[in-house]
C-alpha cells in the first residue's frame, strides 16, 4: 500500500477513538504508525489495531461518558437476552414434564427398568426427568 | 482507581487481571523510561511478541489509570512512560507468583515423567 493510502487507512482508524484520547495520544500514534509501516509492517494491521484499540476504549468504563454506559447497557441487555432465551429453550421441555432433581432423600420406590424416561443436565446437576403414568408428580 | 502501594506490598497480584500486552509494558519500563515505538521493538526483542500501536495504547492507560505507570514530558510527539513505585512492587509480585506456577508445573512435569 502506497503512503498516502496507508495514512488515510491509519488516519480514519485514529479518528474511531474518542476526543479525549485523540487530544493525549493522537499525534504519537500517527507517529508511531509512520514508524511501524516504514519498518514493514502492514498498513492494514496497523489500522486493524488501532480499530479495535478504539473499540475497547469506547467499551471501557469511564466516569462521565454516557456512551460507554449506553454501550455496557446495551452489551448487558444483550447478554440477558442471550441466557433469557437460552433458558426458555432449555427450559421449555423440561417444564412440560414432571421435574425432580435427584436427592439421596427422595421417598420414592425404586422404579421399575424404562421408568427412567431421560436425564437431562441442567446447571450442573442431572436432572432427572420422571413421568408414571396415573402419578406424573414430582418424586 | 490507582493501586495502591499497599497492594503490592500486601502481596495481592493486581497484575493478575491486567492481561499479558500490560504485564510486558511493564517488564519493558522496569529499567528505564521509554515510548511507544521503544516499548514495542523492546518487547518483541524480549518476548517475541509484536504488540499492536492500539493493543499498546490500551496497556499503557489501563497501566495509568492504576498508577503503575507514569508519563514524562513529551519530547516532540513522543510520550515517555515510566514505571512507579508501586508498579515496581505489583510487577515483583506478579513475577513472583508466575515462578511459583512455573516451578509447580515443572515439578509436576517430572514427577508425571512426561
Amino acid at each position: 500500500m502506497d503512503g498516502p493510502r496507508a495514512t488515510l487507512l491509519v488516519g480514519a482508524a485514529l479518528r474511531c477513538y474518542p476526543a479525549r484520547w485523540r487530544r493525549r495520544h493522537g499525534d504519537e500514534a500517527a507517529e508511531l504508525a509512520v514508524l511501524l509501516i516504514r519498518d514493514g509492517k502492514p498498513a492494514a494491521a496497523v489500522a486493524w489495531s488501532y480499530l479495535a484499540g478504539a473499540a475497547r476504549e469506547w467499551l471501557t468504563p469511564r466516569p462521565g461518558r454516557r456512551l460507554s454506559t449506553a454501550a455496557w447497557a446495551l452489551l448487558a441487555a444483550a447478554c440477558s437476552l442471550g441466557v433469557s432465551a437460552a433458558l426458555v429453550t432449555s427450559a421449555g421441555p423440561a417444564r412440560a414434564a414432571s421435574t425432580s432433581q435427584a436427592r439421596g432423600h427422595v421417598h420414592c420406590s425404586p422404579a421399575p427398568p424404562g421408568f427412567l424416561t431421560r436425564m437431562v443436565p441442567a446447571q450442573g446437576n442431572s436432572l432427572v426427568i420422571v413421568r408414571k403414568a396415573g402419578h406424573d408428580q414430582p418424586c | 482507581m490507582a493501586a495502591s502501594g499497599r497492594d503490592g506490598k500486601a502481596g495481592r497480584d493486581v497484575l493478575r487481571t491486567v492481561g499479558e500486552a500490560s504485564v510486558l509494558v511493564l517488564i519493558s519500563l522496569a529499567d528505564r523510561s521509554r515510548h511507544g515505538y521503544a516499548l514495542i521493538q523492546d518487547i518483541k526483542e524480549f518476548a517475541g511478541v509484536e504488540l499492536g500501536p492500539g493493543t499498546l495504547y490500551g496497556a499503557l492507560d489501563r497501566l495509568e489509570r492504576l498508577g503503575l505507570i507514569e508519563p514524562l514530558p513529551a519530547e516532540d510527539r513522543r510520550h515517555p512512560y515510566r514505571i512507579t513505585a508501586p508498579g515496581a512492587a505489583a510487577l515483583r509480585v506478579h513475577l513472583d507468583s508466575l515462578e511459583r506456577v512455573s516451578a509447580a508445573g515443572r515439578l509436576r512435569l517430572q514427577l508425571g515423567g512426561i
